[in-house]
């Protein structure tokens, strides 16, 4: 996976340490990280006439999914809701990933299986971020 | 005795090594004195003869040749002789060659063990030569045989050796125990006895182990995980398993942190050990004496393999807000292990309950909140609920909880109860009512269901309508306020007279009785030969307008009338018009049927038209009843005879004057027709329904100046039998006969006597109708109304002119 180099707390304790901050910036990070990459993909399936039009709709679907999370979180971070700071942090080093042509060189089950993965742990990540920030609705 | 000494004999002569060799003999019988043997030999086919060198050595009745005397390759002649005082006696010669009687001993030393190799145990025997008495430099070389069985087994397996001192066997059943035994020769000798037997066991699952496999690897609340693998089939006791892993990009394989935790077979990977969003590859290695074997390897990412336990804390809570159905809340908690709180583990529930006896499960889902509300369960049954969790994405579901019982309290509302018990009362009456309806109008609500069946038109009179005489009602039934008909009524044509010039027409003029009852209403226009023709459908009897005004049959003037008519030919039918009334059917009686009968308007009509009188027979019963009509006139003439027709006029009768009627008309005379007349005194016209009665107008007949018709009441004195059809200028009588074809018999009036008409020649004819109609209903219903109704017209009416000429 082309996100494989970003250091990511890869348990539950180590995420837990990690401060707010880091963590929303590292969110930030993954989603950044696959914005080109999806949207090559999508243009590369476009053309895969095997494949159902469900599926293809699905990936616009979902790379659309990721753009808006990646907005709401830089707004959620903006407005500091995550921290207590005022953050604007954006490293430039996952848009730098996201272009690389690591991405483009993988293959299809490759691709859909870094990705799986990479939305879980923005997944996981976000949920204890929400954990800690509000800790009364539903933790 | 004594004698000389048996024969000895050579028994054997062996060499051992082929340097030395010894000959026994067995002597014969000593002859009871001692016995001295001696052994002599030759050499190959010399002459010398030689004494044996040894007796000793090799023990009692042998001789021994030790080296110096064994030449191989030669061929000894040896004899031995047995001598005692008496005699001697000599054995047959031997003739051995050293060579060929070499046997040497058994082998020694025979070792065996078992080893394993190439995954197969063996069976490794060893052993030494026989020794010899001097260890000479002469190397020997033996030839060895080795033989095997298992202990079981009958047979031996022999194996050749050659002359090597082991031997490896292979094909050895695992855990058999074997017994071994070797044996020697020399070159051409012989082979050496058996060894002593040797026992070997071999040992069991001396294989290396089968691969074992992977089954599954869980995580219970995503933090450690465990691995369990199954052993392949030949894991004995001794097999060692050990489980090795790497991951995701590293080379590095580490070994199973913990073996135990998990039971055995398992594998446990602590929170140190586990790491996310990384591909582990796990293999497990089998190893025993034999071998080791590994299995396949597998790939597992944690965050994917989470299956957490089941929820705990199952409770509930029957909640009864006011105005409200109470209701069930089910609440429980996530398992223990499973982090919620932080957010690192979100579950979802679902679950699912069925009631207690129940087949199948209504599974719910619930989502991510650990309560749920139950409305719609039933009041006093028991039920069955379990839950269970999976994490929102990836992973499994968890076991169902423990099952829970649930009681759902029964809810007597009083509210529910007063309802049913309303109910229940209100349908019971219901019953109540209706079954006693049904017990007192029980024929009436049959026959208001069900109507009657109509029968046949009978010609001929139903005796049983007349005996019931329930005439009045019929004529009150019939809604003609009683005889003679009113001016709607006049039309009560309803049958028609189909009258032939034949002889049929038996026209009895009942001028002597008066009775002018002409009410034949003969419609011109009908004749047509179509006798069945009922009244209703012929044209000329507007039947449909007759019918509906009037109910009224005049069934049993129809009937008499016809009567008479029919018989001889049959032509004439007496056509109860439509009915007329509503049906009192009649089976028997109280019903009328209203029939209109056509007055037995046999009207000797010369003419063809046939008047088609429909049976009223039936009418008879029912006019008998409750017609009002008198039908009675009608009855006049053909009364005698006709038995039927008197039930004709019965129902045109009144209910009580019926029974008179009847009696009256069986008497079969014309009088009883008109008493019947006259038993209807009361009604408007004695028998005129006016739906049922044909009219004749008087006058005309008159106006042919035909004494016979006598329409009018000429005959009548005294009885009038016109009936007042209101409003009617002419006076109209019904006919009642038709005698002798000419005679017109008219109806009297109802107080008419009429004696003569009833005279009728047909008189069986009578009687088949009266059978006939006796069975057959009162379904005749006569249009009397209608045909009343056409009275006015003058056309509908027997135009007596017509028939006129056949008076006479």
């Amino acid at each position: 996976c082309h996100t494989s180099g970003m250091p990511t707390p890869n348990g539950k304790e180590y995420a837990q340490k990690i401060p707010r901050e880091e963590l929303t910036h590292l969110i930030l990070k993954l989603l950044q990280a696959w914005k080109e990459p999806l949207s090559h993909f999508n243009q590369h399936i476009e053309h895969h006439q095997e494949l159902p039009d469900d599926s293809l709709s699905k990936a616009k679907q979902i790379s659309n999914m990721v753009h808006e999370l990646k907005t709401g979180v830089e707004k959620m971070q903006s407005m500091g809701i995550i921290s207590n700071s005022l953050h604007g942090m954006e490293s430039s080093e996952a848009a730098s990933l996201s272009n690389s042509n690591e991405a483009n060189m993988m293959s299809d089950s490759d691709f859909i299986h870094c990705f799986r993965r990479d939305s879980n742990k923005v997944q996981s990540y976000l949920k204890i971020l929400k954990c800690r920030i509000m800790p009364e609705n539903s933790c | 005795g004594q004698s000389y000494p048996g024969k000895p004999k050579i028994i054997r002569c062996r060499s051992l090594e082929k340097e030395t060799f010894s000959c026994w003999w067995k002597p014969g019988s000593d002859g009871g004195l001692p016995t001295n043997y001696t052994l002599f030999y030759s050499k190959d086919s010399e002459e010398k003869i030689y004494q044996c060198p040894d007796y000793q050595t090799s023990g009692p009745n042998s001789c021994y040749f030790d080296k110096n005397h064994t030449n191989p390759w030669t061929t000894y002649n040896i004899t031995v002789m047995a001598t005692n005082e008496i005699g001697s006696n000599s054995s047959d010669p031997q003739y051995v060659d050293v060579t060929y009687i070499v046997q040497p001993d058994t082998p020694v030393n025979l070792s065996l063990e078992t080893k394993p190799s190439a995954g197969v145990m063996y069976l490794w025997a060893k052993w030494s030569p026989p020794p010899l008495a001097d260890a000479s430099s002469n190397s020997h070389v033996y030839h060895y045989e080795l033989r095997l069985k298992t202990e079981e087994k009958e047979e031996w397996e022999t194996i050749p050796v050659g002359v090597q001192t082991q031997y490896k066997v292979i094909r050895l059943q695992a855990g058999m125990k074997y017994i071994v035994q070797v044996r020697c020769k020399l070159d051409l000798g012989e082979w050496s006895e058996w060894s002593s037997e040797r026992y070997i066991q071999i040992p069991s699952g001396q294989s290396p182990p089968e691969k074992p496999t992977i089954t599954k690897c869980r995580s219970p609340e995503k933090e450690t995980f465990t691995c369990w693998w199954k052993p392949g089939s030949n894991g004995g006791h001794r097999t060692n398993y050990t489980l090795l892993y790497s991951k995701e990009g590293e080379e590095q394989v580490y070994e199973c942190p913990d073996y135990r935790t998990a039971g055995p077979n398992s594998c446990y990977f602590d929170k140190k050990h586990t790491s996310f969003w990384t591909i582990y590859n796990i293999t497990v290695k089998a190893t025993n004496e034999m071998g080791s074997s590994i299995s396949d390897p597998h790939y597992v990412d944690v965050t994917y393999i989470v299956q957490p336990d089941p929820p705990v804390n199952v409770t509930l809570e029957l909640k009864k807000p006011i105005n409200r159905k109470p209701y069930l809340v089910l609440t429980w908690s996530p398992p223990p292990l499973a982090d919620v709180r932080s957010g690192w583990l979100t579950l979802e529930y679902e679950l699912r309950l069925k009631p207690e006896e129940g087949e199948e499960w209504e599974t719910i889902f619930v989502g991510q909140q650990t309560q749920y509300k139950m409305f719609s369960l039933n009041p006093g049954k028991k039920y069955i609920v379990q839950i269970h969790c999976k994490p929102d994405h990836h992973g499994s579901w968890s076991e169902w909880s423990s099952e829970k019982y649930i009681q759902i309290p029964t809810d007597f509302r009083v509210k529910d109860m007063i309802v049913w018990i309303i109910v229940g009362v209100l349908s019971s009456l219901i019953c109540l009512i209706m079954s006693w309806t049904m017990v007192l109008k029980g024929y009436r609500m049959i026959a208001f269901i069900l109507p009657p069946v109509p029968g046949p038109k009978i010609k001929g009179i139903d005796t049983h309508l007349l005996e019931t005489g329930k005439s009045e009602e019929l004529l009150s039934a019939l809604g003609c306020h009683g005889f003679p008909p009113t001016s709607d009524c006049e039309e009560l044509l309803i049958e028609y007279l189909e009258v032939e010039d034949s002889e049929d027409q038996q026209l009895m003029p009942s001028h002597q009785s008066g009775h002018l009852s002409k009410n034949a209403k003969m419609t011109p226009k009908e004749t047509d030969s179509d006798s069945g023709r009922g009244s209703c459908d012929s044209p000329s009897l507007l039947s449909e307008k007759c019918r509906e005004s009037c109910t009224l049959p005049s069934t049993l003037q129809t009937q008499d009338v016809r009567d008479a008519q029919e018989n001889k030919e049959g032509k004439r039918r007496w056509e109860t018009q439509c009915i007329v009334s509503e049906q009192k059917t009649l089976p028997s009686n109280s019903e009328s049927t209203k029939s209109s009968t056509w007055p037995a308007a046999q009207l000797p009509n010369n003419q063809p038209p046939m008047f088609a009188y429909h049976s009223t027979v039936d009418a008879h019963k029912i006019t008998l009843n409750n017609t009002n009509t008198n039908v009675a006139p009608f009855l006049l003439g053909n009364e005698e005879k006709h038995q039927s027709q008197y039930p004709i006029t019965e129902t045109v009768h009144d209910h009580m004057e019926k029974q008179r009627e009847m009696e009256n008309l069986h008497s079969k005379t014309a009088q009883t027709t008109v008493q019947v007349m006259q038993n209807r005194p009361n009604d408007k016209s004695p028998f005129l329904n006016p739906t049922l009665m044909d009219y004749v107008e008087v006058h005309k007949v008159r106006q042919d100046a035909q004494p016979a018709v006598l329409l009018k009441h000429k005959e009548n004195s005294g009885k009038t039998e016109k009936y007042t059809v209101p409003g009617t200028s002419k006076e109209y009588t019904k006919v009642s006969t038709v005698m002798d074809h000419n005679i017109l018999v008219l109806m009297p009036d109802s107080r008419i006597q009429h004696t003569s008409v009833s005279q009728e020649p047909a008189k069986e004819t009578s009687q088949d109708l009266q059978q006939g109609q006796a069975e057959k209903n009162v379904s005749y219903y006569l249009t009397a109304p209608s045909e009343c109704k056409r009275e006015t017209s003058g056309s509908d009416y027997m135009d007596p002119s017509s028939f006129m000429p056949s008076f006479k």
